[in-house]
């Protein structure tokens, strides 16, 4: 595991009084008081190379004084070491916007979800719900069902004075949803408006693939300012998680990021296994399997992306070679998994069951074809003079930026900075096999599409040497962990969830679109206190309004389509 | 008196027979182009209305017509419907001076398959042309929405680079066949035995180029850029209204402007041509029918052709397309110029 070591800030503790250094297999933390924290910060960034801003939250303890938790994870990427710097606070805090953007993002978050104000922050505005809304649906003392305060009678009522019964007639009063007014507050605070016309880019348009509301402050065609309103798809599924057993959350990870369910779930999965610390118990045939589903689900995920990014581009016929691809990688996923989309095969411990009959030649058939055609479509596009004036220094993310907003996965990797955790954090079957890692020069956005497709030849690679090993195993290989003491550790997942001791860990992994991380802490039971989630996708979006700056409106489609956010996994 | 009489006659079958084939055409196209699209992109495309889709434009045509009239509010009604006009009129009147073949004789009276042969023939298809964008600028404007006004400017900025380009592109075999009338510039052709496409591949390119602009086709559809506009300028029309756009903008004219490439750089009705020995005709055995037969192919082809890099294209920025106009296409369309001023006393002989 990949955490920093405790003597490494020894001579931090000389310098800071009071701080405490934790340090356990599945984390490194330091514990330091709320005024002395933006100092620390500052110095991991500065003096000790913890230049990449991973992720910030908060745990609520009711019943604790001071109340909250706030957790910052850091990363060095030169010498591949994390860090979780801890403080208390009642509800203040100072914000680190200065040091990392994403922490800006970070803290509207857990200002949205806890009420936590920060001092400095520019624009402390709410990041998922509406300006209006009174609650912090994160807070303990929040219930899952929510505040039902608004009478909502049915249109059939109201219109035709239908007399409901039965299961028809359900409950008149809801939670509280926005109105029209609460909307256009909630943009207002966003954005003031400085030049021409203020283009409303979403929620429902085909170029921001999925839920998400831009405003463009246009001079002409020319961004002023952008913003992004973010919650359309909010479920809050980091307060379901608190309220589902461990293996009954798998399937919620499915669902935010719905393009590559495959990498999500195995995420969660190997989090959890951590924290259980029974890695070494999973057989090494799911290994495999999961190993290869989720690089199978990579490839799809990328394909998704190269056909709706060149579809933004205005190249029609890309997108439907590259969905015709995906259509039969889908087909092999149905066919292992018995699922297209939301997958949830992998279990903590191991896989669902095992590979079926034939599984591995058709995925030899599938690898063996694919790459010619990625080389044809290739041939359209990549020495394409339109593609490259469209593509070539557009959006340029240079390596300080990539720190400073927190980005992770091919935008990272566009731009020269080689941050894969399936290296720097081998899980599963990834120290086993052999891969590289692509990496861009510029960070345009033509070096983002180069990246993901050599990615998928990267993919492919891995895949191959997948099926060699799993076909060298014996059929009746175990595909599921067993458990040496079958009264303490329950692996069979159905219905009864299994006990985590207390603790906590941060573990990620390689999404498509960027480190997925999660951040679990356990008070033991069955279900976890409080996860985190760490969206690959959402870090990357912050970068979004500084490229869009003094850019047109073409490019705000090449720019966000090379990000490739998901909104299911922004929103969560 | 009798003549009058005749020629009005005569006339009145000219436009009836061309709208009906413009028209008919045109909608048929929109068949031709799914299909085209579809088997570029390994799909069969409209299968189930007829015999491989053949009825799917009536099918497409009645959905539309029987979709409600949708109004944005605090639009301006009067421009709205005008712009509908202002895009039809001007691009169907340009087949007003589009010659289909030769003349020919029957019952005793010479006719000649173009509606009118204007000595400015060509002056007026530009003129028509430039109409477009009245359209485009309307119905943006009136449609009172920001994606259809930012469409409309942007189609604006570009018919206005274009339009300039594509004159002076012109401007080539008009030297060389010293004349406006479009019969005219076609029978030059046969004389001098020469496609003047031989001389002026240049302005060939460059033409073809600002026909693909102005008909707002990939490579520069940006005025439609369903990702980042929607649908541009139609975003607030429904129904048949809506349908009459891309009607209009991707069909008629594209038919038109195909046919006037035909008529300036492809000899219009003259088959295969060797340059200054004379014409090869594999169709000899259509008799009297072979040029018309010509002509269709040709601008069949070429339609064909603009389809082809639609489906196959990304799309340009508007600042690069304009940029594009002004200082590459411009300058080679006045390189050319001078080089067939130097040229043309070596044609006239």
């Amino acid at each position: 595991m990949p955490w920093a070591k405790a003597e490494e800030f020894v001579e931090l503790k000389n310098r800071f009084e009071g701080l405490e250094v934790e340090e356990k297999p599945t984390l490194t933390a330091l514990h330091v008081d709320k005024g002395r924290l933006i100092e620390l910060l500052k110095a991991l960034k500065e003096e000790f190379g913890y230049k990449l801003f991973i992720d910030h939250s908060v745990i609520d303890f009711p019943d604790k004084d001071p109340r909250f938790q706030a957790f910052y994870i850091l990363y060095n990427v030169d010498e591949r070491k994390r860090v979780v710097v801890k403080t208390w606070t009642r509800g203040e805090l100072p914000s680190i916007e200065k040091l990392w953007f994403a922490g800006k993002w970070a803290e509207r978050e857990c200002y949205d979800m806890f009420g936590i104000r920060y001092e400095g922050h520019e624009n402390l505005v709410r990041a998922f719900m509406w300006e209006t809304y009174q609650y912090y649906p994160l807070r303990k003392d929040f219930p899952l069902e929510g505040y039902a305060t608004e009478y909502l009678p049915s249109l059939n009522e109201v219109l035709w004075g239908d007399n409901l019964q039965g299961l028809m007639n359900y409950d008149r009063m809801h939670t509280p949803v926005p109105t029209l007014e609460d909307l256009e507050i909630t943009e207002k605070r966003r954005l003031q408006k400085k030049a021409q016309i203020v283009l409303n880019w979403g929620p429902l348009h085909p170029g921001t693939h999925g839920t998400m509301w831009f405003l463009f402050d246009l001079e002409g065609e020319r961004v002023v300012q952008c913003d992004v309103i973010l919650g359309q798809l909010h479920r809050g599924v980091e307060k379901l998680a608190e309220n589902e057993m461990y293996n009954q959350f798998l399937v919620y990870t499915d669902r935010m990021d719905y393009l590559s369910a495959l990498c999500s779930n195995q995420a969660w999965v190997v989090a959890i296994e951590r924290l259980l610390d029974i890695t070494d118990l999973v057989p090494e045939k799911a290994k495999y399997i999961r190993t290869m589903l989720s690089e199978l689900q990579r490839i799809n995920s990328h394909l998704l992306w190269l056909g709706t990014y060149a579809l933004d581009l205005g190249a029609l016929t890309i997108f439907l070679y590259a969905f015709k691809e995906r259509e039969k990688l889908m087909d092999i996923i149905e066919g292992i998994t018995g699922a297209r989309l939301t997958i949830s095969f992998p279990r903590i411990g191991g896989v669902r069951m095992d590979l079926p009959e034939g599984a591995l030649e058709v995925i030899k058939a599938f690898i063996k074809r694919f790459p010619k055609e990625l080389k044809e479509w290739e041939t359209i596009l990549s020495r394409n003079r339109i593609w490259l004036r469209r593509n070539v220094d557009v959006g340029i993310i240079t390596k300080e930026d990539v720190y400073y907003y927190g980005l992770t996965g091919p935008v990272a990797r566009g731009s020269g900075v080689p941050y894969d955790i399936r290296k720097f954090e081998p899980y599963d079957a990834y120290e086993w096999v052999e891969f590289d890692i692509p990496v861009g020069e510029k960070g345009d956005v033509y070096d983002r599409y180069l990246v993901r497709l050599e990615e998928m030849r990267q993919s492919i690679r891995i895949i191959e040497q997948c099926v060699k090993a799993l076909e060298k195993m014996p059929k009746d290989a175990p595909f599921f962990a067993e458990s040496p003491d079958p009264k303490k550790l329950k692996l069979p997942l159905d219905g009864i969830g299994l006990k985590v001791p207390e603790g906590e860990i941060y573990s990620s992994g390689e999404n498509p679109r960027g480190e997925l991380g999660f951040y679990v802490y356990s008070t033991g039971g069955v279900k976890p206190y409080r996860v985190k989630i760490r969206p690959g996708s959402m870090y990357n979006l912050c970068v979004y309004p500084k490229l869009m700056k003094d850019r047109v409106i073409a490019d705000a489609v090449a720019i966000l389509a090379s990000l490739d956010p998901v909104v299911g996994e922004i929103d969560r | 008196m009798d003549s009058v009489l005749a020629w009005l006659i005569i006339t009145v079958i000219k436009i009836l027979v061309i709208l009906g084939i413009v028209l008919g055409i045109g909608a048929y196209l929109t068949l031709v182009e799914r299909k085209v699209a579809a088997h570029i992109q390994r799909r069969p495309g409209p299968m189930v209305v007829g015999w491989h889709g053949l009825l799917q434009p009536l099918a497409d045509g009645l959905k539309l017509l029987t979709k409600e009239d949708l109004f944005p509010r605090y639009g301006n009604r009067f421009l709205y419907n005008l712009a509908l006009v202002l895009a039809l009129v001007p691009a169907t009147l340009v087949f007003a001076v589009v010659p289909f073949g030769p003349e020919f004789e029957t019952f005793g009276i010479k006719v000649k398959p173009i509606l009118t042969d204007v000595n400015v023939g060509l002056l007026l298809v530009f003129a028509f042309g430039s109409m477009a964008v009245f359209a485009i600028a309307l119905a943006g404007w009136a449609s009172n929405s920001k994606y259809a006004l930012i469409g409309s400017m942007r189609k604006a900025g570009i018919v206005v680079s274009y339009e300039v380009v594509i004159t002076f592109a012109v401007m080539g075999p008009i030297i060389l066949a010293g004349t406006l009338s479009t019969y005219e510039i076609v029978q030059k052709q046969i004389e001098q035995k020469l496609w003047y496409i031989w001389l002026q591949p240049i302005a060939f390119v460059v033409y073809m180029f600002a026909v693909l602009a102005e008909m707002g086709r990939v490579p520069f559809d940006i005025q439609e850029a369903e990702a980042e506009l929607v649908t541009g300028f139609t975003v607030e029309y429904g129904g048949m209204k809506f349908g009459l756009f891309p009607l209009v903008e991707w069909y008629v004219e594209g038919l038109s402007l195909s046919a006037i490439a035909v008529v300036l750089f492809l000899g219009g009705w003259s088959p295969i041509n060797i340059p200054f020995l004379g014409f090869i005709d594999p169709l000899f055995f259509l008799g009297p029918l072979s040029p018309f037969v010509w002509f269709a192919l040709k601008v069949t082809l070429l339609f064909l052709f603009i389809l082809w890099l639609h489906w196959t294209l990304p799309r340009y920025r508007i600042d690069q397309i304009t940029s594009t106009a002004w200082k590459v296409m411009l300058p080679l369309t006045f390189v050319n110029l001078v080089l067939t001023a130097v040229i043309a006393p070596l044609i006239w002989r």
